[in-house]
């Protein structure tokens, strides 16, 4: 099947007017042996049997009931009106809204959607999005690298190890050297060359720092040196202290877990927020609310662009364009459905719901839980052998915890368990089953 | 519009919105014994509001938006086509949309990007593709850093880049990203590159490469390509193309065949994602058998036991994003190419020109053409000579009040006061005569009321906005 709607009839007019003959006379720029004598691909194919072939292809993929898996992707339960809201195809068939007397419907959901990010955060300003919560950290860590001219990045050890590998790759790219360290040794790296240090809370292991009392450490020695936060599951904060509390100068996270889909991974939503001092250097696109030019009326518009590559070319602060603005109008929906009680109500129950099964797991006999400072729906557990656990849980129908050494291989049996407000009772009990025959030796086979 | 009560923040009451909270139904132990009570937050200033109220207010706003489905996008280099529904349809089931990046029995989405990466293969000529750039942006930084690190790898200082001043800006952006600085090359009276000057800067031993995009941003294929590349490799530099006009080339020649050895593409213009309202998008890059081993990680490959995903990084310019790729994207596109197939997008490319040719032919009556070829999938208009100083801002404004969108404006740098218009091969001609009848009676009005064109737009929801005020005192949240 094609999208094309002309006939015959209409093609002999419009090459009339154009004055060629046939549709090839259009092409005459181009050498003649460029031209190529179609394409060795499949016949198209109709609505129904693309369908049917999707179909049979995504019966390779597994579903499971439940997950205890997290890791960077959530299972958060979506509210039905996010899809309603985003499949409005006034929206999600428009492109940046250029022409903003066109567009304000979609400028004021992203002038809400900066709003929404500032309330839950506290920061002075968001901006319309970032690609994921990885390339936002990294795209952070350059506009430190800006703001700062200073070219040495510290990053904390507990950061999300793809992330850290994102950070790597753009920082080479911009000859910024970069330096991972663990948390208690930071102080010992800290000097006046430092752009900024760089760190998850809370973090890939499941631990919350408290962010007040590192960001006084940092700042202490080196008051130039600008804090990153960043997080993977920022439903957290429906409880925990928010980034502009506790001072961090630029907070970044993925934003998958505000009513976005896992689809495998992506797309997500890169939320990256700063003070207001640094606005004029914030990588990406920024909605501001304005007056008319002969009015008094009121309305929204991109701004601030000359900040952006289609102005600055090499001289802008990052080369950004396209963003992830049908995923932040998911998050702004998501965001407001549940309000301030469903946020903190879903950030409970994401508190209580994994204490519960770490309570739990102590219980058993052979596994450990290995984080001592607090945790929010992550945490990691020493098994007695954690490929038992996981073909354990494939057999009840769970997606089973991440185990550690696909990023560590020196961290064997260990799992790092998500639990969230999607897990309920029966799929708890049924963890906790698979839990106990993976430690029972004779049940290995 | 009055935006003081109008904002989702001024709705809802005291009443507590739990709709979307699952029953908690363990026994659990109460959060102040969970974690200490200093890393609690104080409460979130996110209102209440019933669900009724969210909705309308969001259907109110959709009503105020144009998108592609409310008529004609004539952006210049966007590529506003049609975007099939059976692409969202399949972008949501469970077995795409529910699935986890780091789960194991995930054969079924491997395999699909297994696939697409080689079917991308074919319609470019590349030997190996990556999708894991989220844009065409990160496509190009991805595309740039594997230049970077081919020279470095041999060992090699090679820290310039020239890029056309018919680029569009996300290329010198992108080049600086990955640490080069530019030659700007000015394009020739044909709008294409001078070879002399190409040759010249090629000469001083320190250049990569070229990016370039062909069909530029004239909408002008450029004759000498082959001339082009071949200058670059003589010099030991890499050729890069911007895939961001790629759509008129479909089936019709590749540029691999050019002579470039890196490409991205931009599957929310050619393969017909939506563009959501500027993202999600997705670049996949493809490169050449010689810089295969450069790809980002991960990267999937067949081998004996099947597709499986390659976390080598030997020479890898390592990852540059976390997970896959933006899946969602790659998929709606992989259902646009299946759909099509060989002879679906061959029709594309042909009439995706013959709607941009008609089209010019059309306006070129009335409005002035700086250059006057046959073009591929756009072509660029300027305001010179429109009538009583008439600007492309007047003109864009007014188009607006007609029901349309606006072309690109303002771009390419090298025609001032460019209306750069791509009408893409989804528009009937139907669409296209009431798009070129519009733009007749503006020209006129140009002529006889030029007062109505300079406050134009006088039929949309708001006029035109100051935005000399808004970039000076930035209100950037209520």
């Amino acid at each position: 099947m094609d999208f094309i709607s002309h006939d015959d009839d209409a093609i002999t007019e419009m090459l009339k007017v154009i004055g060629v003959d046939k549709i090839e006379d259009l092409f005459k720029d181009i050498p003649k042996d460029l031209i190529i004598n179609g394409l060795n691909l499949p016949e198209g194919l109709s609505e129904p049997d693309v369908l049917k072939k999707l179909k049979e292809l995504g019966k390779k993929n597994t579903i499971y009931a439940n997950s205890f898996l997290g890791a960077g992707c959530y299972f958060h339960y979506i509210p039905t009106l996010v899809d309603f809201v985003v499949s409005r195809s006034e929206f999600y068939t428009s492109y940046t809204p250029y022409q903003a007397e066109a567009s304000q419907g979609y400028l004021q959901a992203i002038y809400e959607y900066q709003s929404v990010i500032s309330r839950l955060t506290q920061m002075d300003v968001a901006n319309a999005s970032m690609y994921d919560g990885s390339t936002a950290l990294a795209e952070a860590a350059i506009m430190a690298s800006i703001i700062t001219r200073k070219n040495q990045i510290i990053l904390l050890e507990g950061v999300h190890p793809e992330y850290i590998e994102v950070v790597n790759t753009y920082c080479w790219g911009q000859n910024i050297t970069l330096k991972i360290v663990p948390l208690d040794k930071v102080e010992d790296e800290l000097n006046q060359e430092i752009a900024a240090v760089l760190f998850q809370s809370p973090n890939f292991f499941g631990n919350i720092e408290d962010v007040s009392v590192l960001v006084k450490k940092i700042t202490d020695k080196a008051p130039n040196c600008l804090l990153i936060q960043c997080m993977t599951d920022p439903t957290c904060l429906g409880i925990l202290k928010p980034p502009g509390e506790t001072g961090v100068d630029i907070f970044v996270a993925e934003g998958q877990s505000f009513g976005i889909n896992p689809s495998f991974g992506g797309p997500g939503l890169g939320i990256f927020a700063t003070k207001e001092k640094f606005l004029r250097k914030i990588p990406g696109r920024l909605v501001g609310k304005t007056k008319e030019i002969n009015g008094e009326r009121e309305g929204f518009l991109l701004t601030l662009q000359a900040r952006e590559q289609h102005i600055r070319r090499e001289k802008a602060s990052s080369n950004i364009c396209t963003n992830q603005a049908l995923c932040s109008l998911s998050a702004l929906i998501y965001l407001v459905s549940l309000g301030k009680t469903g946020l903190t109500k879903i950030a409970t129950q994401n508190f209580q719901k994994a204490h519960y099964v770490k309570k739990k797991i102590k219980e058993i006999p052979g596994y450990e839980i290995l984080n001592i400072k607090p945790t929010y729906n992550e945490f990691i557990v020493k098994c007695p052998d954690v490929d038992s656990l996981i073909q354990e849980c494939k057999k009840l129908n769970l997606l089973p915890p991440l185990p550690l050494s696909k990023y560590y291989p020196e961290m064997k049996d260990v799992a790092l368990v998500c639990v969230t407000e999607s897990n309920s009772r029966e799929s708890i009990e049924k963890f906790i089953k698979a839990l106990e025959l993976a430690n029972n030796k004779g049940g290995r086979n | 519009m009055d935006t003081k009560d109008s904002l989702i923040f001024e709705k809802g009451n005291k009443k507590a919105q739990t709709n979307f909270v699952p029953k908690l139904d363990i026994e659990c132990d109460e959060l102040e014994e969970i974690i200490p009570k200093k890393f609690i937050r104080d409460e979130i200033q996110i209102p209440d509001i019933p669900e009724v109220e969210i909705v309308r207010h969001y259907v109110k706003l959709s009503k105020i938006n144009y998108g592609l489905d409310s008529g004609i996008y004539p952006l210049g280099s966007c590529t506003m086509k049609y975007n099939p529904k059976i692409n969202e349809h399949i972008a949501r089931l469970a077995e795409f949309s529910q699935i986890h990046p780091l789960q194991e029995e995930n054969e079924g989405a491997l395999q699909l990007i297994h696939n697409i990466s080689n079917m991308l293969g074919e319609i470019t000529g590349m030997d190996g593709f990556t999708l894991q750039p989220a844009a065409g942006a990160h496509g190009e930084l991805v595309g740039l850093l594997i230049m970077k690190k081919f020279f470095e790898t041999k060992g090699v200082v090679k820290n310039k880049i020239i890029v056309p001043d018919s680029a569009h800006g996300t290329n010198p952006a992108s080049a600086k990203m990955a640490g080069f600085s530019i030659i700007e090359l000015q394009s020739n009276d044909y709008g294409e590159v001078p070879l002399d000057h190409l040759e010249f800067a090629m000469k001083q031993g320190d250049v990569a490469g070229i990016m370039l995009t062909n069909p530029n941003t004239l909408g002008v294929f450029d004759r000498q390509i082959k001339d082009i590349t071949r200058i670059v490799h003589k010099y030991g530099g890499l050729c890069y193309y911007d895939g961001a006009n790629l759509n008129p080339m479909l089936g019709i020649c590749r540029p691999r065949d050019m002579g470039f050895d890196i490409v991205h593409l931009n599957l929310h213009k050619t393969f017909s994602t939506p563009h959501g309202g500027g993202g999600p998008g997705s670049g996949p890059v493809g490169v050449t058998n010689e810089l295969i081993p450069f790809l980002p990680i991960p990267c999937i490959i067949s081998a004996e036991n099947g597709i499986v995903c390659s976390h080598d990084k030997f020479h890898s310019i390592g990852r540059i994003k976390a997970f896959w790729g933006n899946f969602g994207i790659i998929l709606r596109a992989y259902v646009y190419i299946l759909s099509l197939g060989a002879e679906g997008l061959k029709r594309v490319g042909q009439i995706a020109v013959l709607n941009a040719n008609y089209l010019k032919s059309q306006l070129q009556k009335k409005y002035y053409l700086p250059y006057n070829r046959v073009c591929q999938h756009e072509f660029v208009l300027s305001d010179k000579d429109m009538p009583n100083e008439i600007t492309t801002e007047d003109i864009a404004k007014r188009i607006l009040d007609y029901g349309f969108y606006a072309p690109t404006i303002y771009f390419p740098l090298i025609v001032n006061g460019a209306l750069m218009i791509e009408p893409t091969e989804t528009e009937s001609k139907n669409s296209l005569d009431n798009f070129v009848e519009v733009m007749e009676k503006i020209y006129y009005e140009a002529l006889n009321n030029p007062e109505k064109l300079k406050n134009a737009p006088l039929n949309t929801p708001i006029g035109r906005l100051d935005a000399v005020n808004a970039a000076r005192n930035p209100i950037l949240h209520d």
